[in-house]
């Protein structure tokens, strides 16, 4: 196992760069999670650190050693791809024992090898299979199978879960963090579901357009998002943005455009009449009929275990989700009030949060 | 009602029109057939006999006993396998190449292997004589393989290099990322991966090789006179051997006829099922 550094790495294809500067840390034994909407560069840096694509400026280290002129093979590393990429022509058996007959390890160990793993993920009576008598969770379990019979420093995983259908999904979900906390081998994960990210990262890293917006434990970028863009990525339903300017007259209140006023628990210094965004998440209005804004319910999406409001609050749209039963229509006035201890405030030029 | 109408249309539309399609071009090597078959009174007979009255198996111990048929078979035959190794050795490697590296040239490179199918053969076998007899391979056997290589190869590469793009690049990555170099990828993955696609393209190459007339003709004398420059002797200025001619073309078509069914079964193929997901 090993520690994985990302140093100011770039990355350009001809003239376009893809990859403006980014630095990573990831500790031995950590489970890194790179998300960000497509075309973020997410997956360019995985496969940077796997070796499969040139490091145009930078330096990434595994271990010790900076490895961006070092071939894939002596990197040391394992990955699993979107789709699997399993040797159809080969049995489970044979796509597991695959690296180590390359490496000329002794038939023994090759076979206690592939038996321990395939017990780990449960594909002990499917040695004898190919690819494709397998199911979509049963290949992907196989690709794992792969990459852990290797024993590597550092796993590497490119969306591995975006193929299976949603229950699948939330099943290996949990396979991949306890093979996770089983293993403890160095993990660098690309996805662009935040759940995922959410549920089973030590560390998330969000990316944009090349750059890393913010890096953290999940929950940190849940509770201090550093701008408007992990704000809106992290958490579902989106947070709620809402424009205006901040008002301090004895006490803080936010003035919406349209002149709505939102209660504020406390504003930054100096802030007052400074324009800003008002970022507040679903789950954080209560619905309260002695301080709550009149709202006007538009569509009511009950999933059981909560209901998603879709309501418009001083003309502007907003969502809110409740626990509890809400029997409301659409067409309804709802009173929403907003936690104000629970209120982030954007700077509405740079979208930085004050 | 509409079941019966639409039964009708297809009848019409589809399954006759088919059905005088492959009559008109089966007819023909059933005419040789039976011709090959008949005793020489009856090749000529007026009316024509369309049956022959007794079979007979004259023409081919005549063939293959008194001329030198036998031989031909075999020059054809080298040449033909001799193409096919040399073309494949070629077009494997080079497909590789196109199907996964981006390098400057590649797409230009391609549409020549396309521009080059376009001339005219007969414009490049003056040039490739000339070539050839300065070489001194003429009526050789590596000369007349090149020959028909030459033209066989553009082709096959553009062949193979459409089975080379059907299997996905995350298997040779997933290869490198399990520790093959570069060749391993390429001998324990992708050429397993891609058998079907080679023995379609080796099959190409060897029907191709063993039907062609005009290479073979140019660049072979006595040494190397393959079946089709054979068969045109035949032919003089003023008899047909009809007899002849006809067993010689029947026995020419059986092989090419075989591998045709070969190459039909293994076309159809899901090797690939289960690699990654479609």
């Amino acid at each position: 196992m090993a520690s994985v550094e990302i140093r100011d790495v770039r990355k350009a294809f001809g003239a376009t760069q893809v990859i403006h500067g980014v630095s990573i840390d990831i500790a031995d034994g950590e489970f890194v999670i790179l998300v960000g909407p497509s075309g973020c560069g997410k997956s360019t840096l995985l496969r940077m650190v796997a070796g499969l694509e040139n490091v145009t400026g930078g330096e990434i280290r595994i271990g010790d050693r900076v490895v961006n002129d070092v071939p894939p093979k002596e990197r040391d590393i394992a990955m699993v791809f979107q789709n699997y990429a399993l040797y159809p022509h080969m049995t489970v058996a044979d796509n597991m024992a695959f690296s180590l007959k390359l490496r000329n390890a002794p038939k023994s160990e090759i076979e206690q090898r592939v038996k321990k793993a395939a017990d780990i993920l449960g594909l002990g009576h499917l040695l004898d299979r190919y690819p494709r008598q397998l199911s979509g969770g049963q290949r992907q379990r196989v690709a794992m199978g792969r990459a852990i019979v290797r024993d590597p420093q550092v796993f590497l995983f490119d969306e591995p879960l975006s193929n299976l259908d949603a229950k699948l999904r939330v099943q290996m979900r949990t396979e991949i963090k306890e093979l996770h906390q089983r293993l403890r081998t160095t993990t660098v994960y690309v996805t662009h579901d935040q759940i995922e990210a959410m549920t089973m990262a030590d560390k998330i890293v969000v990316m944009h357009d090349g750059i890393v917006e913010q890096m953290g434990a999940p929950l940190e970028l849940y509770d201090r998002p550093a701008n408007m863009f992990v704000a809106g990525f992290i958490g579902s339903p989106a947070m709620n943005f809402i424009k205006g300017s901040i008002k301090v007259n004895g006490k803080a209140v936010f003035k919406a455009e349209g002149g709505l006023e939102l209660p504020l628990a406390t504003a930054p210094a100096g802030a007052d009449g400074r324009p800003a965004v008002y970022g507040i998440r679903p789950e954080h209005f209560v619905i309260d009929a002695q301080n709550g804004i009149p709202a006007e319910v538009v569509v009511v999406e009950p999933t059981g275990s909560e209901t998603q409001v879709f309501a418009k609050l001083g003309g502007q749209d907003i969502v809110g989700v409740f626990r509890e039963r809400v029997t409301v229509g659409p067409g309804d006035t709802i009173p929403l009030a907003p936690n104000p201890e629970l209120v982030h405030l954007f700077d509405a030029q740079t979208g930085k949060r004050l | 009602m509409i079941e019966r109408c639409s039964r009708l249309a297809r009848i019409l539309q589809v399954e006759i029109p088919v059905l005088v399609i492959v009559l008109f071009a089966l007819a023909p090597y059933a005419w040789m057939v039976i011709t090959s078959f008949k005793p020489n009174e009856e090749i000529a007979q007026w009316p024509v006999a369309y049956w022959p009255s007794e079979g007979t198996l004259k023409h081919y111990r005549d063939l293959l006993a008194r001329t030198t048929f036998a031989g031909n078979l075999l020059n054809s035959f080298i040449v033909a396998v001799g193409a096919v190794a040399v073309g494949l050795l070629v077009s494997v490697p080079a497909a590789y190449a196109f199907s996964r590296f981006r390098f400057p040239g590649r797409r230009w490179l391609m549409v020549q292997f396309l521009v080059v199918n376009m001339f005219p053969i007969v414009l490049i076998i003056i040039p490739l004589f000339v070539l050839m007899r300065s070489l001194g391979l003429l009526d050789t056997f590596i000369g007349v393989i090149a020959g028909h290589s030459t033209f066989a190869i553009p082709f096959s590469v553009w062949m193979m290099t459409s089975y080379m793009n059907a299997i996905p690049t995350e298997l040779d990555e997933a290869a490198i990322m399990d520790g093959a170099s570069r060749l391993q990828t390429i001998r324990l993955v992708i050429l397993p991966l891609v058998m079907p696609g080679i023995v379609t393209t080796g099959i190409y190459i060897f029907v191709t090789s063993w039907n062609e007339y005009l290479f073979a003709m140019m660049l072979s004398g006595q040494n190397v006179r393959t079946v089709t420059v054979a068969l045109q002797l035949f032919i003089g200025e003023f008899t047909v051997q009809w007899g002849l001619l006809t067993a010689g073309g029947t026995l020419v078509a059986i092989p090419v006829t075989i591998l045709f069914l070969l190459v039909q079964r293994r076309l159809v193929s899901g090797l690939t099922a289960g690699a990654v997901k479609s």
